[in-house]
């Protein structure tokens, strides 16, 4: 029994980790989020226009099966998990052979690798110590660092380059795994919502995206907010200055445009749209008096504030309507933008408590403007401005950018960082004649490699020649004639 | 037109070169009254209609190099590329200076710098890779791009504020960079099957099914008694007219539909009778197959003129609204593009035929287009990585969050896969040659996607291109 749980593990194991369950994997992540651009997404969309599209039958299909919130059902993230535990188990089968290639570099060839290597070479040469000091020069010459490896048996020199390229796929193997804990963290622990504030007014719920609200913690403060358009009128930048507001003291105060968000304690607002309430702010009116003996004056009325004219007559806002419309003898609002604005005052006369209806524009029907002592001219209007700020929490961002970064790094090494290995054994042919058999292998990029490999050989040759001609004069170089390199 | 009489007399030595020649003096001759006309002669119009020309003129030459295999072409097509390229970037210079940002903020202005760096990289690949016929496959590219443009809404609009950012031109070169190094790399592996002697039936079956597929979308618009429908637009607005937010008004274009129908037909032809050819084991249909591809490009010919005629400048009703409409080219870019694409290949496909052997002693060996292709996908997947990157970043700062799951995003991403397996496959499994090529090919098929279709076909956030 336990010998059979084993090998199921085992071969769990195996199946994660081939190369076939990776591409299959991929390929299904690759269906799936296709269909998630295809068909319409709840997140994004109003329950009306998804109506609109799919009939009700095929919306509960596609509900069923989460097909119209794809990245956020259960089984799509399993999928995700899946890949990540796929990469781990590839890395995982794979790392100890990349390791011990790392870790233990094979310096010294034997004769069944020298036989199969693809890249190499043969220079005669008349002694094994000047030849293995041209080849030691030959290495010095291209920059590279050359050790010099005694075996009981052989006798050679190895050098190498960028032996860390060996590992460059586990870093970007690593970085992908970063950047999936990161999103996991979000989706987790990170949330996101809508902070709408008028100037002067403080806030601390966000409405969430489910509509659910969510208090934070301190409050945000909007000291005003206003927008910039281009002669054309579309918007070209958009401001709020705002402040954080914790315990009652303000502790943090910027102003944000788009692209430019405020952070506090990890969370951040960030400037997402500009508008106009609908609402009044301030009304500037000329009140000029029908009867002869008073002057014309000026007055600034807001939403609810009365203000006397004379000794006996007042007058306030009753109704503010930014887009008015009438119908049957009603006034009503059409929308909330200021297109085309009403405003219905109320004129009262203390004495005689007459209290008369005056519209602006005058509105047949239900304006009095005839029998109010006054006339009002509009000078002025003022609506209220509103901010809209998307607030977020995404504490997993951090890992999100290491990963980023850890993959530039990785993908650098993967395709530019070239590990290269050469090695110089001095041997004999068949009939006795001296050689040094030279060896270079490069795990990416052989072409190019082929030709740095002919430059060594090329130097090796030439630093041969001149010490030739001194070999020739002095007696040769007193290296005791080892156990003969290669056999 | 010229071109397609040209490639029937094979033109020896200079005569190609001299009609090239006196074609462009004449189109520049007839620009250069009109510019005397209005005075204005370093308006963005004309130096685009100057490389217009001048890229005309190269992919003529070029063409011409690869049906006579006459190596003198190639000089003057690169001449002319070298002409159509400094226009181009004197076009680019001065939208810069008149916008005052790179060239990068609307689908217009990243064709503009898409034929730029495509021009720029042929006359890279040609001179330093020896790759000579790109340009046969590039130019036309690069011609249909100066096309569109001249459709598409060109004045300068001003930056919306989420576009204000140093990101946007971080994001953006990255990306057309990546994409213009897929798309060499999609160059190379067509040419690399050319070279692997792949056999001409494969390509006319890919071909083949290109097409089909090209006429079965575009056949979706077919109305009624061969209606066609064509999206409305609006001349003075200079926009595609909107019954709501998001949904357009058709209008029907009477019987072109069954213009497009008969185009179907036509292009189907040659698919089905290489399928019998299979079938039956039989090559005498494939003979029949060849001549059935040159009908289904005089009838794709056919349809892309009256479409043009039609949808010029003409009003027609609709079947959502009442009263007459207007429509016009720039509406319907896709459409358009669609129907110079499969002409396009089919030529490619007819090319083939008639001088493979000219072709494959043009090309380089298939060791070296294998190489060469393995390397451009190495330089465009670092660029794409970083491309996404800097725009998740950038989304970060501007809509609130890295990752949205925005098409243009998913897409991106899916791209990202797309060539990350080609990668595994061929480091880990070894794989080299055809294999390795036709996933060249798909991943250029997406990136192509990611670009123009889910900007025309889904909408997000990513709206401006």
């Amino acid at each position: 029994m336990a010998l059979s749980l084993r090998s199921a593990a085992r071969s769990i194991w195996k199946t994660l980790s081939s190369i076939k369950t990776g591409v299959v994997l991929i390929i299904l992540v690759v269906i799936f989020s296709a269909a998630g651009t295809v068909i319409l997404q709840r997140p994004m969309t109003e329950p009306d226009d998804m109506a609109r599209a799919y009939s009700p039958a095929m919306l509960r299909l596609l509900d069923a099966a989460g097909l119209t919130d794809v990245y956020h059902t259960r089984w799509f993230v399993s999928l995700m998990l899946l890949v990540s535990f796929s990469i781990i188990a590839a890395s995982v089968e794979r790392f100890p052979n990349a390791w011990r290639y790392f870790a233990r570099p094979y310096k010294s060839p034997d004769e069944g690798f020298r036989k199969v290597l693809p890249t190499q070479a043969h220079v005669a040469i008349t002694d094994e110590e000047q030849g293995l000091g041209a080849a030691e020069r030959a290495f010095r010459h291209m920059h590279l660092k050359s050790e010099r490896i005694v075996r009981p048996d052989r006798f050679s020199l190895f050098a190498e380059r960028n032996r860390i390229s060996e590992m460059a796929v586990y870093i970007v193997h690593t970085s992908l795994l970063l950047i999936f804990l990161g999103a996991i963290v979000d989706g987790l622990y990170g949330w996101r919502g809508f902070l709408m504030l008028t100037p002067g007014t403080a806030g601390n719920q966000v409405e969430m995206r489910n509509g659910s609200t969510r208090t934070l913690p301190f409050s945000i403060r909007c000291d005003g907010t206003g927008e910039e358009t281009y002669t054309d009128g579309t918007p070209k930048r958009w401001w709020s200055k705002l402040a954080v507001v914790d315990n009652g003291q303000e502790v943090s105060s910027k102003e944000i445009v788009v692209n430019d968000p405020l952070v506090y304690n990890g969370v951040r607002f960030y400037q997402a749209s500009y508008g106009r309430t609908g609402k009044l702010d301030r009304l500037v009116l000329n009140a000029v008096p029908k009867t002869a003996a008073g002057q014309a004056q000026e007055i600034s009325l807001s939403q609810n504030q009365i203000v006397s004219l004379d000794a006996d007559t007042k007058v306030q806002v009753a109704e503010f309507i930014p887009d008015f419309v009438v119908q049957d003898g009603h006034v009503y609002a059409r929308s909330n933008d200021v297109v085309n604005p009403a405003v219905h005052l109320i004129v009262t006369s203390e004495k005689t408590n007459k209290v008369v209806n005056f519209w602006l524009p005058e509105i047949t029907g239900v304006a009095e403007n005839a029998s109010s002592p006054y006339n009002f001219e509009p000078k002025d209007l003022k609506t209220g401005v509103f901010t809209g700020l998307e607030v977020s929490h995404e504490p997993g961002q951090w890992a999100v950018w290491a990963g980023v970064v850890l993959m530039a790094i990785g993908l650098t090494f993967v395709f530019y960082v070239i590990h290269v290995r050469f090695w110089v054994v001095p041997v004999q042919d068949a009939r006795g004649n001296l050689a040094l058999w030279i060896g270079g292998s490069a795990n990416r990029n052989r072409d190019a490699f082929e030709q740095t490999f002919k430059r060594l050989v090329e130097q090796v040759e030439k630093e041969l020649k001149p010490r030739f001609e001194e070999a020739a004069e002095k007696p040769a170089a007193s290296l005791p004639r080892t156990t003969t390199a290669g056999r | 037109m010229a071109r397609a009489r040209v490639e029937q007399h094979p033109a020896t030595g200079m005569t190609l070169v001299v009609m090239v020649g006196l074609s462009i003096a004449f189109l520049l001759f007839i620009a250069f009254l009109n510019v005397v006309k209005s005075g204005d002669i370093l308006s963005e119009a004309n130096l685009l209609y100057a490389a217009l020309v001048f890229y005309g003129g190269a992919g003529a030459l070029y063409l011409g190099f690869g049906v006579t295999g006459t190596e003198s072409y190639i000089k003057f097509a690169s001449l002319a590329t070298w002409a159509g390229l400094i226009a181009n970037t004197a076009a680019v210079a001065h939208r810069w200076y008149e916008a005052g940002h790179p060239p990068f903020a609307s689908l217009y202005e990243m064709l503009l710098s898409f034929v730029w760096t495509l021009a720029a990289l042929t006359l890279i690949a040609e001179k330093r890779y020896a790759v000579k016929v790109i340009g046969t496959v590039t130019m036309p590219v690069a011609i249909v791009g100066v096309v569109l443009m001249q459709l598409l809404r060109s004045e300068v609009r001003p930056l919306v504020p989420a576009l204000q950012s140093t990101w946007l031109h971080v994001h953006v070169t990255l990306a057309m960079l990546a994409y213009a190094a897929c798309a060499l790399s999609f160059a190379l592996a067509m040419m690399f099957l050319i070279q692997d002697k792949l056999k001409t039936e494969r390509f006319l079956a890919a071909t083949s099914i290109f097409t089909v597929g090209i006429y079965a979308s575009v056949l979706t618009r077919f109305e009624g008694w061969g209606g066609f429908n064509v999206i409305a637009w609006d001349a003075d607005n200079k926009s595609e007219v909107f019954l709501a937010k998001n949904v357009r008004l058709f209008v029907t274009i009477p019987d072109l539909g069954w213009l497009m129908l008969l185009v179907f037909a036509a292009v189907v032809a040659p698919l089905a009778l290489f399928i019998l050819a299979r079938v039956r084991k039989n090559e005498a249909f494939l003979s029949i197959a060849n001549r059935a591809v040159f009908i289904s490009i005089l009838l794709q010919s056919l349809a892309l003129v009256f479409f043009v005629i039609r949808t010029r400048d003409s009003q027609y009703s609709s079947l959502d609204a009442e009263g007459l409409y207007s429509t016009n080219l720039a509406a319907s870019p896709f459409i358009l593009s669609a129907l110079v694409a499969g002409i396009f290949a089919n030529l490619l496909y007819l090319l083939l035929l008639w001088r493979r052997e000219d072709l494959e002693r043009l090309l380089p060996d298939a060791d070296t287009l294998d190489r060469i292709t393995y390397k451009t996908i190495c330089i465009a997947f670092p660029l794409l990585t970083l491309m996404i990157a800097a725009g998740a970043y950038w989304a970060n700062k501007a809509w609130g969050s890295y990752w949205n799951w925005d098409p243009k995003e998913t897409w991106a991403a899916i791209t990202w896969l797309v060539y990350a397996g080609y990668l595994h496959m061929r480091i880990t499994r070894g794989w080299r040659g055809r294999r390795a090529a036709y996933f060249a090919i798909l991943g250029f098929g997406v990136v192509m996607f990611t670009f123009f279709g889910v900007t025309y076909l889904l909408n997000g956030l990513h709206s401006y291109a």
